[in-house]
């Protein structure tokens, strides 16, 4: 016979008992269920490698021969799909930054790459190189991005609580020959930062 | 669970109505989004383009999308006006509390049904609408990114994709299983109030066709757009640029919660909104409330020399103090119009009673011929018009006229029915005064005191048509009117029974009794003895 599990003061009657491994049997059957909450948000893509830097003609991106202070829009992650590769969320500046910011080097930390996607209303913002701006501009609205830490210090995504006034931005590494790849990213406001939502500095 | 259609031989108020016909605009949404789907693509970069096909070039698409569109803002309105009826007439009082949180939860989930319609339709302003829904998600405190990947997905592909899962099933199914839960106990059902909406809501589709908006693009700056005027009153506080939970889901998420609770909160006994002051006087301020957001939502500042963000952005000092003044203006109004129905109605008492005829239209056969023949002809007409209409490309005027082709139908309908009783029941002698309406039950079973035989009499009806009723300990005391729905509902049809025995024969009587009383078995059974008592008076 099973034991009963003694309560204090008495025994535990036939009924409540069949009640409770009823119960359990329940929970037993539907908890496996719990774990396919993660049907819900769509698969990462993390592919655990490193990704090249594709400039729209088709090149990879070099330090010797990309420009300081210039910026072009690049495709990550890229998919099979052109469909999909044209997706707002899928765009991101890649940015060499201008000489007073340390463009000049020839290691990853001249570069930067920051989602096009603006915190505030999700227009895509553009690098601007001309003197007195070198900075992101998004047309809509007029938030305005540090290129050296992708923090929005003027318009609307500038007055949005954190993580949402700081771009996600990815992170570059830079081979022997001078090939810019992008490091396999974690989407988390704490990490790369969210595309749309944003990022948390540390 | 019986199901009982009844049309009310008597006047009640057409507001009860509003509730079936929410659910009529739904199915009107069912079919015609079912048909959409046909074409419908909600693939990213053909999602507004499919669209466009329909309104261009899929034959009766355009009359469709209309139709849909137009349904789907005459079912959050219609939803609107029957839950403030229900508010202010204190229906959702005893037993019917579920009713009431199953249609507070119907309306949010209708609300959200038609913000994803229009959103996937993906024009620069559902895409904004889009991200202002993402964003709100976003700043839920710890879980927000969270809830909004697995919702909403990562990207705009998934967006579409998601909201067109939602609004094709995910919320139709929820609404479906919920209105199961919130089916009342009396259904009314007419037609020409239900062919008079659709008229309605395909006349406004012809007259303000909606339009498809500009495709987005990423790279183009949206234009100054507004949501749909539901949401609207949300957006004028987010347009506060204050914080985004706090604007876009905690004050919302505290009105519906205000909403959920009034049944709970309500210790009234009475139902009357006179009898209600401080929760009519709520009522009258999250009306006056609404109606203000509403319209600043939309009100945009013309002034085009100003940036943008200086035209939209709303002061939220001044917000919140117009809503704060809103309070005392709308419990003083409230209260001035509690005092001045009060006022009426005392007036009315000294007033002599004047023999209550019943004033009605009294058309004759040779009448109600005519006019049927005429709009027969009228509607010959208008299918005619409508279909050259059709040909020479007039889609919006077309439309039009099969609303007013709808109309003419109501107005068919309702003389039909109208010829038909005529025809059955020649009105009543004028000598006898026919018993109003609005006679309470309870003051009847008291001034009556019937004797044993006539209440024997009555049992023996209810042990013939009921199954089962335990308690039927007849208390002379337990006759109150416990719920005056069921009471004036039950009083209702007992008048119908009551004016069809004094034409017809008894046996027809008895018939019209038994269902009565059947009716009567629905409700508590204190109800069914103050029906008992109507039941025993009739048979005088």
């Amino acid at each position: 016979m099973a034991q009963q599990p003694s309560k204090s003061g008495g025994k535990v009657s036939r009924r409540d008992f069949m009640k409770l491994m009823a119960a359990a049997g329940t929970v037993m059957t539907f908890a496996v269920f719990a774990d396919w909450g993660k049907f819900l948000p769509p698969p990462k893509q993390q592919s655990g490698e490193r990704q090249m830097v594709e400039l729209p003609d088709g090149s990879q991106a070099n330090v010797n021969s990309f420009p300081v202070n210039h910026a072009e829009a690049v495709i990550f992650p890229k998919s099979d799909d052109p469909v999909l590769n044209k997706e707002a969320f899928r765009t991101w500046q890649f940015i060499r930054l201008p000489e007073e910011l340390g463009g000049i080097k020839n290691d990853a930390s001249a570069f930067r790459m920051y989602s096009m996607v603006c915190l505030h209303l999700w227009c895509l913002w553009k690098y601007w190189p001309e003197d007195g701006r070198k900075r992101g501009e998004c047309p809509c609205h007029g938030s305005l991005y540090d290129p050296l830490t992708g923090k929005a210090f003027a318009g609307p995504a500038s007055l949005q609580a954190p993580p949402s006034n700081v771009l996600p931005s990815l992170d570059l590494e830079i081979t022997s020959d001078g090939n810019v790849w992008i490091k396999p990213p974690n989407w988390s406001p704490n990490g790369n930062g969210v595309v749309g939502f944003g990022r948390f500095l540390t | 669970m019986g199901l009982k259609f009844t049309f009310p031989s008597r006047f009640v108020s057409p507001l009860g109505f509003l509730g079936m016909l929410t659910f009529v605009i739904f199915i009107i949404l069912g079919i015609t989004g079912a048909l959409l789907m046909l074409y419908y693509e909600p693939i990213l970069d053909r999602a507004w383009d499919s669209v466009q096909n329909i309104d261009d070039t899929i034959p009766y698409g355009f009359h469709l999308r209309n139709i849909h569109y137009h349904a789907s803002n005459a079912m959050v309105m219609v939803a609107l006006l029957h839950m403030y009826y229900q508010y202010f007439s204190g229906r959702y009082k005893i037993r019917n509390e579920i009713l009431w949180v199953t249609g507070i939860i119907l309306g949010v989930l209708t609300i959200l049904e038609a913000f994803t319609g229009y959103d996937i339709i993906f024009s620069e302003r559902a895409e904004l609408a889009i991200s202002i829904a993402a964003s709100l998600t976003n700043s839920i405190p710890i879980l927000g990114p969270q809830m909004t990947e697995a919702f909403f997905g990562g990207g705009f592909h998934d967006f579409v994709l998601r909201f067109y899962a939602f609004h094709v099933f995910l919320l139709p199914i929820a609404m479906l299983g919920l209105m199961v839960v919130h089916f009342p106990r009396f259904l009314v059902f007419d037609i020409p109030m239900v062919m008079a909406i659709t008229g309605a809501i395909m006349l406004t589709g012809g007259v303000f066709p909606v339009d498809m908006g500009l495709k987005f693009d990423p790279n183009v700056p949206p234009g100054i757009t507004v949501p749909e005027w539901y949401l609207t009153g949300l957006y004028a506080f987010l347009r506060s640029a204050y914080d985004k939970f706090t604007t876009g889901v905690a004050w919302p998420g505290l009105f519906i919660f205000a909403l959920l609770i009034v049944p709970f909160i309500d210790r009234y006994k009475k139902f009357s909104w006179k009898d209600r002051p401080i929760i009519t006087a709520v009522g009258i301020t999250s009306l006056a409330q609404i109606i203000v957001t509403t319209y600043w939502g939309f009100y945009i500042d013309p002034d085009r020399t100003k940036s943008l963000l200086e035209r939209l952005v709303i002061d939220p000092v001044f917000l919140y103090l117009v809503m704060i003044l809103l309070v005392p203006l709308s419990f003083g109004f409230t209260y001035m119009m509690i005092k001045l129905a009060r006022n009426a109605e005392a007036n009315a008492k000294v007033q002599p009673k004047k023999p209550t005829t019943k004033s009605s239209i009294n058309l004759t056969e040779k009448w109600i011929y005519g006019i049927f023949i005429a709009l027969l002809a009228f509607q010959v007409y208008l299918n005619i018009a409508a279909y050259y209409a059709v040909l020479s490309g007039m889609k919006n005027y077309s439309l039009f006229i099969i609303g007013i082709m709808m109309l003419v139908f109501a107005g068919m309908f309702h003389i039909f029915r109208h010829g038909k009783s005529m025809q059955k029941a020649p009105p009543p002698k004028p000598t006898l005064p026919p018993m109003p309406a609005k006679a309470k039950p309870a003051s009847l079973a008291k001034t009556g005191q019937p004797e044993a035989p006539q209440i024997a009499a009555g049992t023996k009806e209810l042990e013939n048509s009921v199954a089962k009723e335990n308690t039927l300990a007849p208390s002379a005391k337990g006759s109150s009117p416990s719920a005056s729905s069921g009471s004036s509902a039950s009083s209702g049809s007992s008048a119908s029974s009551g004016s069809s025995a004094s034409a017809s024969s008894t046996s027809a009587s008895s018939t019209s009794a038994s269902t009565s009383v059947q009716s009567a078995s629905k409700t508590e059974s204190t109800g069914v003895q103050s029906q008992q008592k109507i039941v025993a008076d009739e048979k005088k």
